[in-house]
């Protein structure tokens, strides 16, 4: 299960800034749509730099044993 | 991942729709929706005193409005300033300001603003509506200071 959050800010005009977060991939650019679709026209889309993080987060810890401990 | 989307409105809807956007905005503006006050209105142009009229036109607007006629209109009001929101031959949506002393200027930003909070009130409906069709749950809803509306939804995915 993974959990889609959508943050709507509809300003005093009526112009809307949406910011998508935790879709991935196809399904961030899906709401995208769906949500130009439902208000209007499209104007500016940004991808933040957390749409570049991979999917899954693989750690790893390195460790170089030059043998100086012993 | 993330994305940050910026939209323009566009309005499109029936007459009803239409209608319930105008009575969130006359509440919200302080004004009231009603006929009434329309005709007493009226009547005080009868009496011939001069009441300048302003009309502007909504942007990107279309009232979809199958078996109604062209001209329908809603009036709101507040003291003695009278707007009359209406569907045009075009099918585009247009405010008309009328008030007794008060200028062109002031008129025609009354009728701006009340423009802006038709679409604010409209896309409000719309957004919510469509986001309850999709099971989103509303986590926070706040009006700012700048009037502007913010709504935080969720919800769970496999």
């Amino acid at each position: 299960m993974a959990q889609h959050e959508v943050e709507i800010k509809i300003s005093k005009t009526g112009e809307v800034k949406v910011h998508i977060k935790g879709a991935k991939g196809k399904a961030c650019l899906e709401y995208a749509k769906w949500l130009a679709e439902l208000v209007g026209a499209e104007k500016n889309r940004q991808l933040t730099s957390e749409h570049y993080e991979p999917e899954e987060k693989v750690r790893m810890d390195l460790k170089q044993n030059l043998g100086l401990d012993e | 991942m993330s994305a940050i989307v910026i939209l323009t409105p566009v309005i499109i809807g029936s007459w009803p729709v239409i209608t319930a956007a105008i009575t969130g905005a006359a509440a919200a503006m302080g004004m009231t929706v009603s006929e009434a006050v329309r005709e007493s209105v009226n009547e005080k142009n009868k009496e011939k005193v001069e009441a300048k009229t302003v009309e502007v036109e909504l942007e990107h607007s279309e009232v979809v409005a199958k078996n109604l006629s062209a001209d329908k209109e809603m009036v709101v009001t507040k003291g003695d300033i009278e707007l009359r929101i209406k569907r045009d031959q075009k099918g585009r949506c247009t405010i008309c300001a009328k008030g007794i002393g008060h200028s062109e200027v002031e008129l025609k930003a009354i009728a701006k603003e009340f423009g802006e909070k038709l679409t604010q009130v409209y896309i409000y409906n719309k957004v919510m509506t469509e986001l309850k069709n999709k099971n989103f749950q509303v986590v926070n809803e706040e009006v700012n200071d700048d009037q502007s509306i913010r709504i935080n939804v969720r919800r769970w995915v496999d």
